[in-house]
């Protein structure tokens, strides 16, 4: 190997790659960066405004309201995934007739266009024409309907219960895969010594599934900062901009408003934030490690 | 309660949750075969008669065929940009010699940067990024998605391809091999494997995009499947009745896809989770 790698070798074979990404991702985050810090409407040129957008930003009603509906979407759908993708893998771990079938039907919304889930939900949680709100009539239940979207406070949860129904199947998956790894004669043993089920998932399967736990934490945290199409399609961000998301609302303020330096602010502040919530969840890990 | 009981339990509650996850699947297929009449005026009830209106007016809105053409084009030429860069960039940090040790891992470790990075930081700048170099419609999707992937593929493969032997590498370079050769013929053939999850993974994410094409995609003759979905939303009144039925003509041949390599891509899928 020795005689191949000659220096003009390393780096013929290496500079497309390294173009490609330098050009397409790390400078466009430097750019994203630098817009945020000027105000820009796309005609000529982005002038210099200092800490104005992100100013701004603490004052801005709309970006304090879609930072908490981001946070009333990522707790339910953080905790409903984790637990029951989890829950969902033991029991297709068992062995029943049939289990590899569902595992196959659960995983398949997965793979899904995000846009097209969406679309599908619309249908279910619609006020008007959805199933929910139509067989709550039927029933002669009407008091419990309610505006699952569309209204003014359920469409962040409605969201969440979305991407828990998109993402079950595949975390699930994962999951599986990280049982498979765990010796089975572990459980003999634990079985032998009269351990019950709660005692071996809570003794052995837990701790040994920490690493895939943890996979699993933070494909959640970051999959939920890229949730998008989901809201766009079930409420658009609205009605006016109360529905909006940290993701959605820095891009209609960039697309749609043309505002592009306060939307450049916002888009790194969300992303910011998602690397803030991955750091709280490596802490706390950490400390229960030890 | 005996074990047998218990297995009849578990068996039950997989196939209720299985049925819960279904159903919006079927809901739709059902949906779209109502007029819009029926789907306003009686949410639940099964279609009168099987009406294909829907799909009629969908067809006569929007070209599928050339919505299919544009995405599978799109899909293949920014595989081979991809495939081809990352390869090569990746038998480079995986197999070649360095003096200085660091200089690869500090490489390795700036090309996978990108995995933490949210593509909605990305889709404004990388778009001025292509008025700047004069990228335009189907092109600029092709560099987003290729880039968009460097991250994951160089993990991917530097991952494996440090792990087949040197050996192979001294064998080939003996019976005379030159780089291009034991790149070709040796390294490439035995790397099937992890090219397929590549493959596979980045088949799925470019089929599904739509932030970027949103952003990049102008012409409705250059737009992917994904624009064709939310198309009919574009519209004052909302079409019900063509929403639904565009989306079971997007979503059906994808459905397809799964069920033939189903076991490939969940394994390409997890495989990518897991050593992320």
């Amino acid at each position: 190997m020795y005689w191949l790698s000659k220096r003009r070798y390393k780096i013929g074979l290496f500079i497309p790659s390294i173009l490609l990404y330098t050009i397409f991702i790390i400078i466009p985050i430097g750019m994203a960066i630098g817009y945020s810090f000027t105000k820009y409407s796309g005609l000529g040129k982005p002038v210099f405004s200092g800490l104005a957008n992100y100013r701004r930003l603490f004052k801005d009603t709309l970006f304090l309201r879609s930072l908490s509906n981001t946070m009333e979407m990522f707790i339910p759908a953080f905790l409903l995934l984790l637990i029951f993708s989890f829950l969902l893998a033991l029991l297709l771990n068992k062995k029943i007739k049939g289990s590899d079938f569902a595992k196959s039907m659960i995983f398949s919304p997965a793979i899904i266009a995000p846009i097209i889930c969406g679309i599908i939900w619309v249908y279910i949680l619609d006020p008007n024409i959805g199933v929910i709100n139509n067989v709550l009539e039927a029933i002669g239940a009407s008091g419990l309907k309610q505006e699952w979207i569309g209204g003014d406070k359920l469409s962040p949860y409605s969201v969440a219960v979305i991407y828990f129904w998109q993402q079950l199947g595949y975390l699930t998956t994962i999951f599986i895969a990280g049982l498979k790894m765990i010796p089975g004669d572990i459980f003999e043993a634990a079985e032998i010594d009269g351990a019950s089920e709660v005692q071996s998932i809570r003794y052995i399967v837990i701790p040994m599934m920490k690493s895939t736990i943890s996979t699993v934490s933070i494909l959640i945290i970051t999959g939920v900062f890229k949730i998008f199409e989901l809201v766009q399609q079930t409420t658009g961000g609205g009605p006016n901009h109360l529905s909006e998301t940290l993701v959605t609302y820095s891009y209609s303020m960039t697309f749609a408003s043309s505002d592009y330096g306060y939307g450049m602010s916002l888009a790194t502040v969300t992303f910011i934030v998602s690397l803030v919530i991955v750091g709280i969840y490596s802490a706390i890990f950490k400390e229960k490690e030890v | 309660m005996s074990k047998k009981g218990k297995r009849k339990i578990y068996a039950v509650l997989i196939l209720v949750i299985t049925l819960l996850v279904v159903f919006p699947f079927f809901w739709m297929l059902m949906l779209a075969f109502k007029t819009n009449q029926e789907i306003m005026s009686d949410p639940l009830a099964f279609p009168k008669a099987l009406s294909l209106e829907n799909f009629k007016h969908a067809m006569e809105t929007l070209d599928y065929l050339n919505l299919y053409k544009n995405t599978a084009q799109i899909c293949i030429l920014a595989l081979l940009l991809e495939l081809t860069c990352t390869f090569l960039s990746s038998f480079v940090l995986a197999r070649m010699q360095f003096v200085n040790k660091k200089i690869p891992d500090m490489l390795f470790q700036y090309m996978i940067i990108g995995l933490s990075i949210s593509p909605f930081i990305l889709l404004f700048p990388v778009y001025r990024v292509d008025i700047a170099l004069g990228i335009r419609g189907k092109w600029a999707l092709i560099f987003a998605y290729a880039a968009s992937s460097v991250s994951f593929n160089t993990l991917l493969l530097v991952n494996y391809l440090k792990q087949l032997p040197v050996e192979i590498d001294e064998a080939a370079i003996v019976d005379g091999c030159c780089i291009w050769q034991l790149i070709y013929k040796v390294i490439l053939p035995m790397s099937k494997p992890v090219i397929a999850t590549v493959v596979i993974f980045n088949v799925l994410y470019i089929w599904n995009e739509f932030p970027y094409a949103s952003v990049m995609l102008r012409d409705v003759s250059d737009y992917t499947l994904s624009m064709g979905a939310s198309f009919f939303k574009g519209t004052y009144t909302v079409d019900y009745g063509g929403i639904i039925a565009s989306s079971v003509m997007i979503i059906i041949p994808e459905l397809i896809f799964y069920g033939i390599f189903q076991k490939n891509i969940v394994e390409g899928m997890t495989a990518g989770a897991v050593k992320g």
